[in-house]
């Protein structure tokens, strides 16, 4: 049905590329959001074919859609998985400029500062993307189309007045959960690896296994987006429950887009020093740093660690 | 109109698996096709007996229903055309069993390919149809579709790897069909009539398919031709020496040039190159098909001969081949890649005057059209490139087509090799396939009495394929 047709400023420029999208759908593999989810309206394709819903009238641009397009975490595979070299996430911020214009700041999955705020601008110090700023009479303001979801802020704020209100499973809360039900889920679980999306872990992607197949199985993968959410806390839970050790995967030096490996090599360093003070072998926690999209190379890392692992056994 | 009763879905689905919103059912009105059209709600179903009450429900109230895998099909199979419910199957995504012994697996259909063979591959096995859409096609959507890829020419296609599977009927009643075995001599075999009915007869809930073992040496090849008739003979005199391929590609001049002009791979530019390729578990068996194979090629005025069993150079002579996709998408920024017309099968001996008919289709009607494929089981890709934003290039496609289409027929062709019918191809189908047209009307009838499943593809789409439903492209002027 044709509406009104909304002014797109900053959108209209991608038509054409949106014409190119040949929408094959290659895109959702590697979406996050798409494989937390498993609907087809929270994968990158989806955004195209809204994106040119709005530009040609056919989709009303209500409330809901614009949340739509303030979902993604930018970690790009699906750019890199594209079979036409559709600029998505370019796409997506073009739209994004042209929903704030319009009255609508998302969140989706960029982050907000609640009232508990205690004004020590912490985060805004720590945003890699220059996204948060101090407003006198608004306090800590967002610009959510610099805002890339990248976490740290959550991470860094002391007083967790800081959340992601669309987590797509990336919340902590819900990593640790996940961490513990794994560990508990059989006898054979011994490790859990964080990986970022960035490094694109070898699992299964959007199928269940036959739990006969599953029976043996040692470690479990949580992707929580990017090293730079990794805290404590996540590090501590799986030793607390029964864990032999914690795999981190995170970018290479000087290739992750929010600098979250170096916040990551900190908090693992750190990690290690509690497990020494504990007399527990520091090496049960390790990080590695794997190429965007390196599959082969995360497996092998996954088994070279589980190789060590089972060589020192459960901690006593 | 017949209204959806939504509160009597979400009874059977759970909230969770139910969505309405006006921007989900637009996101879910597209496929891979040049087609949009949205359903009325999306559902689901997690289990076979949700999928059965969804049935009956929807047999009783006269809605139709579009069962939907990956959502990757290329001409209009899983565009709700007449609205109604949209079944995603994504959630029945469980690998039930891989049985060794007696080599099939059990899955649910919403199983993706790629994760399939990942499961299967620690066996030494994998599920050979594999179509180049393998990271996201489910197994019900390969089913629907009768799916197959560049090995298939070796390998076979979904039909011939489907043993059994059980079934919801439009009535929802479930029924078991096919066996466990390899064989079956016995009555209709009503599996394999499921498999390219694109969701037309019913819904499948679990299917039993088999597997191959995974070859030890895999020897690629590649030669080229100054002459598009040159590559045809060789491709026809390879399919008659009893070679057996497990691939057998066609890349022609335009696909070349757009690599070239796109990805700058300086590859030669010559009127067409072929690609071949042998596999086995003993080397000196591979190579010496693949020795034959290069020996037909130079017979046949091939140059450039070359073949290895390295993998790093097996990757770099394929690249060309895997990079023709994006190369087509981005081989004019004022023009957009269409899967139309974009998979026929025509006899070997004829391959190269259907590569030289659709160039000639193509210049005649002011668009620009490649010619490649899987020519080991006669099956020529193509794309059409055109700007999607003028009538008048719509029109320019809509006749090349025809001709295309109206070639294929007098060479006893098949409309569609892998890609389906859908609503883009039922034109030239149902001339395809004129003498078996009220045969395949009267198993629809005893089937889905009511219509509702999958109503207007195949035999039942309009007429006129560019006005089926809105086309996905901004038609401007």
């Amino acid at each position: 049905m044709q509406t009104e047709k909304t002014k797109f400023e900053n959108l209209e420029k991608w038509e054409g590329m949106l014409a190119k999208c040949i929408r094959c759908g290659y895109c959702y593999e590697h979406c996050p959001m798409f494989k937390y989810t498993r609907w087809e309206s929270d994968a990158p394709r989806a955004k195209n074919i809204l994106a040119h819903g709005l530009l040609t009238g056919e989709v009303e641009l209500t409330p809901a859609v614009a949340e739509k397009s303030f979902n993604c975490f930018f970690c790009k595979r699906c750019e890199a998985a594209c079979s036409s070299g559709v600029k998505i996430t370019d796409i997506m911020l073009d739209l994004r400029r042209d929903l704030v214009k319009l009255g609508y700041n998302g969140p989706g999955t960029t982050s907000i500062t609640d009232r508990s705020c205690a004004r020590c601008l912490q985060c805004v110090r720590a945003c890699p993307h220059d996204a948060r700023e101090f407003i006198d009479g608004e306090g800590i303001v967002v610009d959510p189309v610099k805002c890339k979801s990248c976490g740290i802020c959550v991470e860094i704020c002391p007083i967790e007045a800081i959340t992601i209100p669309l987590s797509f499973g990336t919340d902590k809360v819900e990593l640790e959960q996940r961490a513990v039900e794994f560990l508990h889920s059989r006898e054979s679980a011994k490790v859990i690896m964080y990986a970022c999306n960035w490094s694109y872990h070898p699992d299964i992607q959007n199928s269940r296994l036959p739990e006969s197949e599953l029976e043996e199985k040692e470690y479990e993968i949580l992707v929580n987006l990017c090293g730079g959410r990794i805290d404590q806390n996540l590090l501590l839970t799986p030793f607390l429950n029964q864990a032999w050790g914690v795999l981190v995967g995170v970018c290479p030096d000087g290739e992750c887009n929010h600098d979250g490996n170096e916040a990551a090599k900190k908090r693992v360093k750190r990690m290690k020093e509690t497990l020494e003070n504990l007399d527990i072998n520091p090496d049960r926690i390790h990080l590695v740093q794997i190429p965007a999209g390196d599959k082969q190379l995360c497996q092998a890392e996954i088994d070279t660690f589980m190789e060590k692992i089972n060589q020192m056994g459960p901690i006593r | 109109m017949n209204t959806v009763d939504i509160p009597r879905l979400r009874e059977i689905v759970g909230e969770k698996n139910i969505k309405t919103d006006p921007l989900d059912l637009y996101a879910y009105g597209a496929d891979a096709s040049v087609y949009h059209a949205s359903p009325w709600v999306i559902v689901r179903p997690d289990n076979t007996g949700q999928v059965q009450k969804l049935m009956a429900y929807a047999n009783d109230a006269k809605i139709p229903v579009v069962p939907r895998g990956g959502g990757s099909g290329m001409c209009g199979q899983t565009v709700a055309i007449q609205g109604g419910i949209l079944l995603d199957m994504k959630n029945m995504n469980r690998i039930l069993e891989i049985n060794m012994p007696d080599v099939y697996c059990r899955v649910e259909p919403g199983v993706v390919d790629d994760d399939l063979n990942a499961a299967l591959k620690p066996y030494g096995v994998f599920y050979p149809p594999t179509p180049a859409s393998s990271r996201i096609a489910t197994i019900g959507g390969e089913i629907g579709n009768n799916a197959s890829g560049v090995r298939s020419v070796k390998y076979g296609a979904t039909r011939d790897a489907v043993m059994g599977m059980k079934v919801v009927l439009a009535n929802g009643d479930l029924v078991t069909l096919g066996a466990h075995t390899r064989v079956e001599a016995s009555g209709y075999q009503l599996h394999k009539l499921i498999v390219g009915s694109e969701g037309t007869l019913g819904v499948v809930v679990e299917a039993i398919i088999g597997f191959v073992p995974i070859p030890e040496f895999r020897c690629l090849g590649v030669a080229n031709f100054d002459t598009l008739r040159d590559a045809g003979n060789a491709i026809a005199d390879i399919m008659a020496s009893g070679t057996i391929p497990s691939m057998l590609e066609l890349v022609d001049d335009v696909a070349i040039k757009a690599v070239n002009k796109t990805m700058n791979l300086g590859l030669k530019e010559v009127a067409a190159s072929l690609l071949f390729e042998a596999d086995g578990k003993v080397m000196e068996a591979v190579e010496y098909e693949v020795q034959k194979m290069k020996e037909i090629c130079e017979k046949n005025n091939g140059a450039d001969l070359w073949y290895s069993f390295d993998a790093k150079e097996r990757e770099q002579i394929f690249m060309g081949r895997k990079k023709l996709f994006p190369a087509l998408s981005q081989f004019d920024t004022s023009m957009a890649s269409t899967s139309l017309a974009d998979d026929m099968a025509v006899p070997y001996s004829k391959m190269a005057d259907m590569a030289a008919k659709i160039h000639e289709a193509a210049e005649k009607n002011g668009i620009v059209m490649t010619a490649y494929g899987h020519c080991g089981s006669g099956c020529m890709h193509t794309k059409i490139m055109m700007d999607t934003s003028k009538k008048e290039q719509w029109a320019g496609a809509k006749r090349a087509i025809a001709e295309i289409y109206e070639y294929v027929n007098s060479i006893h062709g098949t409309t569609s090799a892998e890609h389906g019918i859908g609503i883009s191809k039922a034109d030239a189908f149902r001339t395809e396939k004129m003498d078996s047209l009220k045969m395949m009307a009267a198993v629809k009838a005893a089937l889905d009495p009511n219509n509702i499943l999958n109503p207007g593809k195949l035999q039942q789409a309009p007429e006129d394929w560019v006005t089926a439903t809105d086309l996905r492209y901004a038609v401007n002027s």
